[in-house]
């Protein structure tokens, strides 16, 4: 209950940050603009691009309810009702980024899996959402989460995907599945995607809980 | 509204009246709209700021010269100590504030007034020394604390929506507690747009509206215009009929003499 | 009227001492607190003072029916009442006073 009422709150106020909205939105089409010649290249990069706006926009959403948090708890709700509702509004603004822009590739883009495209940009949304709020809840300034998130973006689009680092980097899963998308393959990708997305699903919101449990408990006084 | 001693109910059950005793008192309070011939909301407003005014006029002891008898201890700090590092912020504070009570805590800047409230709402933890403090509580912040995006409404079902209230009843609370600082929230108008003042209004609101027994105020009145500032000392003093402790940090001294106790933190850093 | 924050402080007092003349129930009393001119008093200040006095048992509640609506809650005051209403009495009467000597005509006081 207090979570979807975070949840819906949390959507209208990253609804009226028109600005910013605006820019993260266009973000991910500017990526794909710009090597649109070339199918594999600009999906990836598209893809690689929702995860960074989704993960900065929730980075923005989680630094912004720093003064709100504490006091929410006071008022007795608890950490997992505040952190869920943020990951429930950020994921379901992320989606609905992926489906815009997978219209648009559809239309654009000659596909051999058109639903692994789907598939990649939805994953890399659903994970973008717990990665932002770790990141937020690592580093408070949103200057410094930004700047963090950016390189981690830069090397996961420049790193071997075949490679130890890219592995560990929390977009793999996008290049995983939007390879079997692009190229096709065998479908083992797309398994072995959804399971390296799913272990930094669990990692990055297990995480952000953890701080926040530490960083909100209040301390629980007898009676007089 | 026919719901109306439904919620009344609720409302005293969740302010801790026993079942049964809720019971009673809605049925009685239905018949007394009925003496009136009218419907308990016209005789008595909203159901649940009639729980509570109910709730508290239940609490206050009887007739005039017992007015000022206190009620029970709501906050006692024991002993309590804070230290950053090597760095004492304050130490051996004792502090008993009782319903009905307000207590001012006064110092220098930089003498860990903040830290000792923050201390009291629970959200740091002492280094030394024993809290016992009641489990409602409302906290207001010096500034920040409200969602600059969020309109007052918004806020006012948030903060609702933490303390279990459903959004209806949590925005009317809201709007009547800001009525009483004589504030009518705009509707759509985010917080960001609201002048300084306003928007520790807004704080007040949020620190009330779940209806705690005790108080944490830190300088709630800056950018409270002369009106504003006298309404409220106004509502400190109706906290207090009503039976609730107050405690307030303020570096205003001529503001003292309405007050219960004093707690002095000292100097800068110093040792009390 | 009085304004109201007195009457908060003399609600009590005055409540007492009308159940004193005579039991009756809260339509009851504020009517004839209004008729007296001390004030006319909201239901949301009345019922939770008579409460009060019942929870503290300076009041016992008697319900009995009535010929129009539903039955009425009847309050007649209590030895433990009568002991707080004399002596809150006397010491209303020396504030009166004092009060009087200070407000009243100049050629009285002093």
């Amino acid at each position: 209950m207090t979570a979807l009422v975070v949840a819906g709150l949390s959507a209208r106020e990253m609804s009226r940050r028109w600005t910013a909205l605006l820019l993260l939105i266009s973000l991910p089409l500017w990526f794909y603009l710009v090597r649109r010649d070339l199918t594999g290249q600009s999906i990836r990069m598209l893809a690689l691009g929702i995860g960074w706006a989704v993960s900065t926009l929730t980075l923005f959403v989680v630094n912004a309810s720093r003064g709100v948090d504490p006091r929410l708890r006071l008022s007795g709700a608890s950490v997992t009702s505040i952190i869920g509702g943020r990951l429930i509004a950020m994921t379901g603004a992320g989606a609905m980024l992926a489906l815009g822009y997978w219209a648009l590739a559809g239309f654009d883009q000659d596909l051999p899996h058109p639903w692994a495209a789907g598939l990649m940009m939805l994953v890399t949304a659903v994970v973008a959402a717990p990665f932002g709020s770790l990141v937020g809840a690592l580093l408070p300034r949103e200057l410094e989460g930004a700047l963090a998130l950016l390189s981690v973006c830069a090397v996961q689009m420049l790193a071997d995907p075949a490679g130890l680092v890219a592995k560990f980097m929390p977009f793999w899963s996008t290049r995983e599945i939007g390879t079997y998308a692009v190229d096709g393959g065998s479908t083992d990708m797309v398994w072995r995607g959804l399971a390296h997305a799913a272990v930094v699903w669990l990692f990055c919101a297990g995480l952000t809980l953890a701080v926040f449990a530490r960083r909100l408990r209040v301390a629980r006084y007898p009676e007089p | 509204m026919s719901d109306w001693p439904a919620r009344f109910e609720e409302e005293l059950v969740r302010l801790g009246l026993q079942p049964a005793r809720a019971r009673r008192l809605s049925a009685e309070t239905a018949e007394q709209a009925g003496e009136h011939g009218t419907d308990p909301d016209r005789l008595f407003g909203p159901a649940h700021l009639y729980a509570r005014h109910l709730v508290t006029e239940l609490r206050a002891p009887a007739l005039v010269s017992e007015r000022h008898v206190s009620g029970p201890v709501m906050l006692r700090l024991a002993g309590v100590g804070k230290r950053y590092r090597r760095r004492t912020v304050f130490s051996g504070v004792d502090l008993t504030v009782r319903g009905g009570e307000v207590a001012a805590i006064v110092g220098a800047n930089g003498c860990g007034k903040s830290t000792l409230l923050r201390v009291c709402a629970g959200l740091i933890r002492p280094d030394a020394g024993t809290v016992h403090r009641t489990r409602r509580v409302g906290f207001v912040p010096q500034d920040g604390g409200t969602a600059s995006w969020l309109t007052a409404d918004e806020h006012f079902t948030l903060f609702g929506a933490a303390a279990g209230m459903v959004p209806r009843k949590a925005r009317s609370t809201g709007t009547h507690l800001a009525a009483r600082l004589a504030w009518r929230p705009a509707p759509g108008q985010p917080v960001q747009q609201l002048s300084g003042g306003t928007r520790q209004k807004l704080n007040l609101v949020l620190g009330e509206l779940h209806g705690p027994d005790l108080l944490l105020l830190d300088e709630p009145y800056q950018g409270f215009d002369q009106g504003s500032y006298l309404d409220f000392w106004q509502q400190v003093r109706a906290w207090r009929e009503a039976g609730r402790a107050v405690v307030v940090v303020t570096h205003l001294l001529h503001e003292l003499q309405n007050v219960d106790h004093v707690l002095d933190l000292g100097a800068a850093g110093g040792n009390r | 009227m009085t304004p109201r924050p007195w009457l908060h402080g003399f609600l009590d007092l005055c409540l007492l001492a009308m159940l004193r003349d005579q039991p009756d129930y809260g339509y009851g009393l504020a009517h004839r607190l209004a008729v007296a001119g001390v004030a006319d008093v909201p239901g949301g200040t009345l019922y939770p003072a008579l409460l009060r006095l019942e929870q503290q048992g300076l009041a016992e509640p008697s319900w009995a029916p009535s010929d129009t609506g539903p039955r009425r809650k009847y309050y007649a005051i209590t030895p433990a009442g009568l002991d707080l209403l004399a002596a809150q009495a006397d010491e209303w009467r020396r504030f009166r006073d004092g009060v009087d000597s200070l407000v009243g005509s100049p050629e009285v006081a002093r």
